[in-house]
């Protein structure tokens, strides 16, 4: 009976010890092919639908454009969308499905800063590894800085800076400020008063107005009491274009230069004349002549022969572009491997060379500075560039909003 | 710019800001008042007269003919939604088949708008007649802004004169206090539910129009300013028109007011306004407490 057992279970261990290793190529085969999966946790309905529908069109097209060329690492790219509508605690709800249901562990394509603050602390607790293409709390890389999070993006802090630098060699010496009474707003202002501060301007005054303002009359009002002659704009989306479209009917723009921290293609299509003229900080300047920005603004408008890309696409076409590389040189799609490739990564993108750095994980972008105008290449006004400063002068410190010098 | 001067374009922004609430809030109370339904899908309507007028400004090139296009489609689409999907549910004593059906509809009208126009916004431009500024006292007014107090005094009067002076607003408002006995009389109340609907979706899409060139059209544009015309209706009194008008100009005022000298508090105000005029009045200053 003992002996018949023991055939039966010889019998047993070998089939399972068989079956491993001829199932052993098969997974490996499988593994090799198998999509590397990464989660979009993005407006898609909402207020901030717009910049989530941009976002995704990017995804696309750049999934479009890697999987033709071989994928990365020999596997294929696949992007998952979930709906946050901008709210942080779906945020996190939707990147907790994405992870576990559908194992996605790399997360990018989140617009809000409070989504991407809520998500921070739970990246170690679901193996993931997320890379921002547009927050811009500066907080962000500082006192929230988590290890798995990246910032490819210009923060507000680096673009209020590169604005700063701006104004420090105009004549303009009164400056107000208006921003949106939210985590970038806010970071964004902070950084635009001690900049303006240290290049010898006077800030008059500041006013943040709520998340969601529809009436920007008693602020109108404020700036033309202030006497500045600049104001500088935090404001996005919705926000911004209602700002803009009843300062115009208040002939404030005579009076005031305006200056925005975010020059957004969709604020100047939707504003069109009244745009022209605008200055301002831009994330993803249309107009940079190089390589590898006429090799996407091509694809862009093959695939969107009617629009322009918006600040939102350059910014994901870079990030994606940055997560490529990253997971070439890790050679694995296993989080920390790439967060271990991606620290001091160096790649030059749409908007130029850029750097990973390693303490805080905050991209190194060089600012632009441009002024809305007619550009002949373009159906539509465009930021036209007025100035670029050098990564090393818009990045701040290591692990802060600040910059010592 | 004196002090005077200042007050003075304060306040005249807080009235061109409760004329646009007005449009929103008035509908709401009058469908309230008549039929006992809180719609939730008021603010997305609002939206949704922003993006019919766009078009209509578009196709027709005047913004005139889209203040007169957006509330006649909008208010036909009312129509055909109390009709198809509110009236088989009077018989129901539970309201909470009304809230779930206007929430349905809030979802389901958003999403639409979003595959027809898309996500981007939509621009509709200031028409040319009321581009300009006039100088009140030494401070620079837009012409819009003006013309919109305009709009919301004339619409109010002509609503309120409607409601007390015709044989219309008569059944109207008796519909609003007892419909079983105005059916008994031989009125056709479900008509009237039916129009009142309506009219307050027109008022609505109305509201949508004027607003677009202040804030253009954009998706969720209705969220906040539903969240403002319930506080109106809450503070003038559920179903009560005047009340509506008085709601609007207060928190009209609180805004404007509340956004220059209490920056911080600037939003809390208007609830404390309401949670005053509770304590005060619980039915709100012209409503009746139920």
């Amino acid at each position: 009976m003992s002996q018949e057992r023991n055939t039966r279970r010889r019998i047993l261990k070998g089939a399972v010890a068989a079956s491993a290793l001829t199932a052993v190529p098969f997974i490996s085969a499988r593994a090799q092919s198998k999509a590397i999966r990464i989660g979009i946790p993005t407006a898609i309905t909402g207020g901030y639908a717009l910049l989530g529908s941009q976002a995704q069109r990017t995804c696309r097209l750049v999934q479009k454009m890697v999987n033709a060329k071989g994928g990365v690492i020999g596997r294929p790219v696949e992007f998952l969308y979930q709906d946050t509508a901008g709210d942080p605690a779906a945020a996190v709800r939707k990147s907790q499905e994405l992870v576990e249901r559908d194992g996605c562990r790399i997360l990018t394509g989140v617009i809000v800063s409070s989504e991407a603050a809520a998500m921070l602390p739970k990246l170690e607790e679901w193996n993931a590894l997320f890379i921002s293409h547009g927050n811009g709390d500066g907080r962000l890389t500082a006192e929230l800085y988590v290890p798995r999070f990246f910032r490819a993006n210009t923060s507000a802090p680096m673009g209020a800076r590169a604005l700063a630098l701006y104004l420090r060699d105009t004549p303009q010496m009164k400056f107000m400020a208006i921003a949106s009474d939210a985590a970038w707003g806010r970071s964004s202002n902070k950084a635009f008063e001690e900049q303006i501060k240290k290049v010898g301007k006077n800030l008059v005054d500041q006013v943040f107005a709520p998340v969601a303002n529809k009436d920007y009359s008693p602020y109108i009002t404020k700036i033309m009491q202030s006497g500045a002659e600049g104001c500088y704009v935090a404001l996005q989306g919705d926000e911004a274009r209602a700002f803009y479209s009843q300062a115009q009917q208040y002939k404030l723009p005579q009076r005031v230069q305006f200056y925005t921290e975010i020059v957004a293609q969709a604020d100047i299509k939707v504003l069109g004349k009244d745009a022209i003229g605008l200055m301002g900080s831009s994330r993803y300047p249309i107009t940079y002549d190089i390589p590898e920005n006429k090799t996407f603004l091509e694809a862009f408008r093959k695939e969107h022969p009617n629009e322009l890309p918006d600040w939102t696409d350059g910014e994901m076409y870079q990030a994606l572009m940055i997560l490529f590389a990253a997971l070439e040189k890790a050679g694995s799609d296993e989080p920390m491997k790439i967060v271990a490739a991606m620290e001091d990564l160096e790649v030059t993108s749409v908007k130029g060379p850029v750097k990973m750095r390693k303490c805080d994980h905050q991209g190194e972008n060089q600012g632009f500075v441009v002024k809305v105008g007619h550009n002949q290449r373009f159906s539509e006004p465009v930021g036209e560039i007025v100035k670029i400063y050098p990564r090393e002068m818009t990045t701040p410190d290591c692990r802060s909003a600040s910059y010592s010098s | 710019m004196n002090f005077a001067s200042f007050i003075l374009a304060q306040c005249l922004g807080a009235l061109s800001q409760a004329a646009i609430l007005f449009f929103i809030a008035c509908g709401l109370t009058l469908i309230f008042g008549i039929m006992r339904i809180v719609n939730f899908a008021h603010g997305v309507i609002f939206m949704l007269g922003a993006y019919v007028g766009y078009t209509a400004a578009l196709v027709s090139g005047s913004f005139f003919a889209a203040l007169i296009a957006a509330p006649l489609v909008v208010g036909a689409l009312g129509m055909a939604f109390e009709r198809v999907f509110l009236r088989p549910l009077y018989g129901r004593r539970d309201g909470g088949a009304y809230l779930l059906v206007t929430f349905g509809l809030a979802v389901v009208l958003s999403e639409l708008i979003r595959i027809i126009w898309g996500a981007q916004p939509k621009s509709l431009a200031t028409p040319e007649a009321l581009l300009g500024i006039v100088m009140i006292l030494d401070q620079p007014f837009p012409v819009y802004r003006l013309f919109l107090i305009g709009l919301g005094l004339a619409a109010g009067i002509a609503v309120w004169q409607f409601l007390e002076r015709t044989r219309a607003g008569l059944l109207i408002r008796a519909v609003s206090q007892n419909s079983e006995m105005v059916h008994a009389l031989g009125t056709d109340v479900d008509l009237v539910r039916t129009a009142v609907f309506g009219f307050g979706c027109a008022m609505a899409a109305l509201g949508g129009v004027l607003a677009a060139p202040l804030v253009t059209a954009f998706l969720g544009m209705g969220a906040n300013v539903v969240i403002d015309a319930f506080v109106i209706v809450i503070i003038g009194g559920m179903g009560s028109f005047l009340g509506s008008i008085i709601g609007s100009v207060l928190v009209g005022f609180v805004q404007v007011f509340g956004a220059y000298y209490f920056q911080d508090l600037a939003l809390a105000l208007m609830y404390l306004l309401m949670l005053i005029v509770l304590v005060v009045r619980p039915g709100g200053l012209l409503g009746k407490e139920e």
